[in-house]
């Protein structure tokens, strides 16, 4: 797919890996020693049983035996208590680690340019928001530590072999090709296959939710058995995923297994050749040999987190990947030098102006086939036109959301490209029919463009376009939770709301686009009157579903093909006969 | 063992919970039996490495006995692969069972969902059905997993108590008596911990929330900005989670430590005990290796055991929920004798209203307030009790199925699906060549499929979701038409699209349906000046009814209804 959104290669992941570990090298260091001296702990038992075995063996006293296990028993608390601060030192550097890149993410998703996000749509961003970050926190939280363990104590048990006696640290070596082999050939499969299982599965469960939501469109349309082929269908492919990820372990377990059995097998019969030589005792070829035999555990574990690490890895790329995305805006935008020279943007009218524009949103296709308007200060011009005409595009060219590819966009001369987007929002707006109403406080929501505002002009606002009464009805007045999970509200209400917050942003020049659209005609006509006190003193360009608007505006662009074929007041333009007037007339009756 | 994952998923137990994990268990009765014999070889080939350790360590080496080290150092191999093809064989059969539990959950949940059809949201909360799939079916899936480990735990632990029993009574009693004093004492740390992971869970999950809001009104606040506010607001919730994400692992950490700690003690114990008794002769030194890798050996059946506890209660939770669903029964069921309707196109009439739809007339329905419309809708198309006859053959006494094939309603709040297109408008393949490119013109919608890659053959994501609200409902509209039933209902089919558009599905949908009964709701002069005939309803009314100039002229409430002029 052409259109998704980048992912980032091995290198910039490596780098900011790299990075995240310079950022923190205290937490890193205490994580590091407390795992290491509590894995140590752990190997002092096997050992001290091992004298043990030798001691009984040659007949030691009673005291002996108990001092010996008293040892051991000391050994066992030390370790718990070095794992349980272990433990706590990798979780709060996790848990930092983890905080910063979701963070960070969250940071690159607010920077994405917004051609960007409608050429890949938002499912894809979605996904990573919520897939891709869980990932990453599952390695994060619970493979990095893991490997790290298990690493520590492969080491340690190594060591405690070469200290028990060289030679009998030399059999463990023979799992070392076994393992290698195998590891090698499941990791390049292994990766692609869990995947490939997760999206399977994912599948399964979005199919539920559909067919749940669409329990009445299925009867409606007698579609039951359609949605039962598509749960089949699901898992069927589920099945297919799964059994290949199963051959995978079917293959790789036992041997990895084999791995794990060579080692203590080898000690037992080669250290066992030693002791009978006379070169090693009994006492360390039966700690040997439990030591061989830990081996299993952590290295079992190493394995068992290795492809997590590796999915880890994709999601990573994949969240790093959207910061990628050259920002439009940034690449139009002018110098600083010609920036300095632009007279400054204080006391000017607030003269929006485009100049012989073009868009494409996909190269070599061109949206808008160079359109120049220049709205007067203060007057109302409605666009109208047929769906993908071009009307929305050149909305968001003249409130600066997409830079042109072609011709320029200005307000009082200055290119609205490359202008800082706070300074461009305090000359011009955009509101679409996409009325989102975010997770948290009513307040909240209209306080968001201006967070210096305080609650009385937020109050204020909400005055303005009629919503004070009914916000402050809610159970928590403007307090209430509201957006996804919150209390609900009418799509005439958010709305409003978003009205609301273009009266605390106060911009000289508003662009609607479809404002009204989606909104029941009836509760349109109650909107309208909010958003008359918004477009008070303002310059607006409004794109238009209904008629009305047009009628009552100053100016009619019709715009049809990515051109503007019509301008002019609404009389003008009946007068003149063409497409708007057949239009009109249908529609009046 | 033939496993098929999506074959006849047959009548589910819905009688209870264990009964219903039971039904489940006994679909594939011989890959469920199989696991439970492979996962009691598997553990017991665990259980008896200790003891040949010691023999090795005892005969071999004790005994500088070269043959019985080579005899037991192969008898510990041949223990080993013993336990690695059983091991991956258990774990065959324990991911067949977990598969096949969980994939006939999903099918079992499909029918029901299909039965219920339009009553569900009536019946159950969208949710508590969703998370069947989200989370359900893997606790459903878990608990027939862990049966296989769990029953090899319980045979393991026992043969390593009669083990121990034998070889030395007082140490056999710590034994057996330490392993329930154990389990106690870690299931006690568990619950805590389960609490705080899942609250962190949760706030995971609202944090994530939080992320998609901002992903969803990513283009709200491209128009008004708000970034900075929502970035600092982000950062503030997830510190809290990384707060949180610090409390579970304070509990965490503590079961660690006692993970280490209650065995730990556990094997000090029982070597101090073997040391003494070996000192005094009354066990061998090889006996005191095995005794300690016995000890050893129990902290895995242990934890086999608090899993199996821990997913065969979710697993409980989880199957009564999905057996809820399955005993909840639809809205409407077929009378006991349905009434046979006469074939072809018949007057459909709802007493309550007085609303009379005329057969192979395109109807249009304009009512002062929207609910009038619903309502009207629904109980034309039976989705709401009521005194409506075809044919003169009131509603309440035809079979379910021939209402459906014979009205369909058409609503906005009707899924898209995704999957191809094409099967999307078209769904049982039937459609006549060329009338689904027709319908597409009809419902202005042909420059949708143009600009969806692959076209008609391109794929719909999930709700339609990258396609705009306007182009949303023009496909719906497509989808109706294409469906060609005998009485189509459509409810505000161009409330999301532009005058211009909307002035051409006005024009086309006349010839579409023609000669067919079509009914439209809506209030848009554009639609209602197209239609053949005009009801307007008040209050639950019929107040007027003509052609569309006539009431303009001789009903102002109409007037206002249908135009806002009345208010400038």
């Amino acid at each position: 797919m052409s259109n998704a959104l980048p992912v980032a290669d091995i290198a910039q992941v490596r780098r900011y890996v790299r990075e995240l570990i310079r950022r923190h090298p205290r937490g890193l260091a205490a994580a590091l020693g407390l795992h290491a001296l509590a894995a140590g702990a752990g190997l002092v038992a096997p050992r001290l049983l091992g004298d043990l075995v030798e001691g009984i063996s040659q007949g030691v006293a009673a005291t002996t035996v108990d001092r010996v296990v008293a040892a051991i028993a000391a050994f066992v608390v030390v370790q718990a208590v070095l794992v349980r601060f272990a433990h706590l030192a990798s979780a709060r550097l996790g848990e930092r680690v983890l905080a910063e890149l979701r963070e960070e993410f969250v940071d690159r998703v607010l920077a994405l340019p917004l051609a960007t996000v409608e050429r890949a749509g938002t499912g894809d961003l979605l996904t990573r928001t919520s897939r891709d970050v869980a990932a990453l926190s599952r390695t994060v939280r619970f493979a990095g530590p893991e490997t790290l363990i298990a690493a520590l104590t492969v080491l340690l048990i190594l060591g405690a072999l070469v200290l028990t006696g060289p030679l009998l640290a030399l059999p463990s070596l023979l799992a070392v090709p076994v393992l290698w082999a195998g590891t090698r050939w499941y990791l390049r499969r292994a990766p692609q296959g869990y995947l490939r299982e997760n999206a399977a599965y994912s599948d399964i469960t979005d199919g539920i939710s559909e067919t749940v939501e669409g329990a009445r469109t299925t009867e409606a349309l007698r579609q039951a058995a359609r949605r039962r082929a598509r749960g089949d269908a699901d898992i069927r492919r589920s099945y297919a995923a799964e059994r290949y990820t199963l051959h995978l372990r079917t293959v790789f377990w036992p041997v990895a297994e084999f791995g794990y059995l060579v080692p203590m097998v080898a000690t037992l019969l080669i250290g066992g050749w030693f002791h009978l030589k006379g070169w090693a005792s009994l006492g360390q070829v039966t700690a040997a040999t439990l030591y061989a035999q830990q081996l299993t555990d952590p290295i079992e574990r190493l394995l068992g987190w290795l492809d997590e690490f590796q999915v880890g890895g994709a999601s990573l790329a994949r969240l790093l990947g959207v910061a990628a995305e050259p920002d439009e805006r940034a690449r139009a935008s002018a110098t600083p030098d010609e920036r300095a020279a632009a007279p400054g943007s204080a006391g000017g009218a607030g003269r929006l102006a485009a100049h012989d524009v073009r868009y494409a949103y996909r190269p070599g296709h061109d949206v808008l086939h160079g359109v120049t308007l220049e709205p007067r200060p203060g007057e109302r011009l409605a666009m109208v036109g047929p769906s993908g005409a071009g009307k929305s595009t050149l909305g968001r060219l003249l409130a600066g959301v997409h830079a042109p590819s072609a011709g320029t966009v200005t307000v009082d001369g200055r290119p609205l490209a490359g202008m800082p987007l706070a300074e461009l929002r305090t000359h011009v707006a955009l509101v679409s029919q996409e009325h989102h109403v975010f997770i948290g406080t009513l307040a909240d929501n209209v306080a968001m463009v201006r967070p210096d505002a305080d609650p009385a002009r937020v109050r204020a606002a909400l005055a303005a376009v009629d919503a004070l009464d009914w916000a402050l009805a809610l159970p928590d007045g403007l307090d209430t939770a509201v957006g996804a999970g919150g209390h609900p509200l009418t799509p005439a209400q958010a709305q409003q709301l978003a009205l609301a917050r273009l009266v605390l942003a106060d911009p000289h020049t508003l662009v609607l686009d479809e404002a009204t659209s989606l909104i029941d005609p009836r509760a349109a006509r109650a909107l309208e009157r909010s958003l008359a006190a918004v477009l008070q003193g303002r310059t607006v360009i409004a794109i238009a579903h209904r008629l009305f608007s047009a009628h009552d505006a100053d100016r009619v662009a019709v715009v049809a093909d990515g051109r503007i074929t019509e301008l002019g007041s609404h009389d003008e333009l009946v007068a003149a006969g063409g497409s708007y007037a057949a239009l009109w007339r249908s529609w009046h009756g | 063992m033939r496993f098929s994952p999506a074959g006849d998923p047959g009548t589910p137990d819905a009688r209870s919970a264990t009964r219903y994990l039971v039904w489940l268990a006994g679909r594939h009765p011989v890959i469920f039996g199989a696991g439970l014999a492979l996962g009691v070889i598997w553990m017991l080939a665990q259980a008896l490495v200790p003891a040949v350790l010691g023999r090795a360590v005892e005969a071999g080496l004790a005994q500088r006995d070269p043959d019985a080290l080579v005899r037991w150092g192969l008898a510990l191999l041949g223990l080993g692969l013993v336990q690695a093809v059983a091991g991956i064989l258990r774990h065959r059969c324990a991911v067949h069972n977990w598969l096949g539990a969980a994939y006939r959950t999903v099918q079992v949940t499909v029918d029901a969902t299909n039965r219920l059809g339009a009553a569900l949201p009536r019946r159950v909360a969208a949710g508590e059905v969703v998370s069947i799939g989200t989370a359900d079916i893997e606790h459903i899936g878990g608990a027939i997993d862990i049966t296989a480990r769990g029953a090899g735990s319980v045979v393991g632990i026992v043969t390593v108590a009669v083990i121990l029993l034998n070889a030395s009574q007082p140490l056999g009693l710590v034994v057996v008596l330490g392993v329930p004093l154990l389990m106690a004492l870690v299931a006690l740390l568990i619950r805590p911990l389960h609490r705080q992971q899942a609250a962190y869970r949760d706030s995971t999950g609202r944090l994530t929330a939080r992320a998609a809001d901002i992903v969803s009104g990513l283009r709200v606040l491209r128009g008004v900005g708000g970034e900075p506010v929502l970035s600092e607001r982000y950062r503030q919730r997830s510190q809290a989670l990384r707060a949180d994400g610090l409390r579970v692992a304070r509990v965490e950490s503590l079961l660690q430590a006692a993970q280490i700690l209650v065995p730990g003690v556990f094997v000090v114990l029982v070597t101090w005990l073997g040391a003494r008794f070996a000192l005094r002769g009354e066990i061998s030194a090889g006996e005191l290796v095995s005794f300690y890798g016995y000890t050893a050996f129990l902290v895995s059946p242990l934890r086999n055991l608090t899993e199996a506890a821990d997913k065969l209660t979710r697993g409980h939770v989880a199957a009564r929920r999905v057996v809820r669903l399955l005993r909840l029964a639809p809205e409407f069921t077929d009378p006991a004798t349905p009434v046979p309707v006469p074939a072809g196109p018949g007057e459909l009439a709802d007493v309550r209203s007085g609303l009379v739809l005329r057969p192979g007339r395109l109807t249009a329905l304009a009512t002062a307030t929207p609910q009038d419309a619903t309502e009207i809708a629904d109980r034309l198309g039976r989705y709401a009790d009521g005194d409506v006859t075809l044919h003169g053959v009131p509603l309440r006494d035809v079979a379910l199925a021939t209402v459906r094939e014979r009205i369909l309603v058409a609503d906005n709040d009707a899924q898209l699906f995704s999957g191809v297109l094409r099967t999307e408008l078209d769904p049982h393949d039937r459609a006549e060549p060329g009338a689904v490119a027709a319908a597409l013109a009809a419902a202005s919608a042909t420059d949708i499929v143009e600009a969806l890659p692959g076209g008609l053959d391109g794929e719909v994501a999930e709700r339609g979701r990258e396609f705009s609200g306007g182009q949303r409902q023009r496909l719906r509209l497509a989808r109706a038409l294409v469906a060609d039933p005998e009485t189509l209902i459509l409810v505000e089919p161009t409330s999301a699209v532009d005058a211009h558009t909307e002035a051409r599905i006005a024009e086309r949908l006349g010839p579409a349906r023609h000669g067919r009964t079509t009914l439209v709701c809506t209030t848009s002069p554009l639609v209602l000046g197209h239609a053949d005939h005009v009801v307007f309803v008040e209050d639950g009314k019929v107040v007027a009814e003509g052609r569309h100039e006539e009431l303009l002229a001789a009903e102002p409430r109409y007037a206002a209804t249908v135009s806002r002029e009345e208010d400038r």
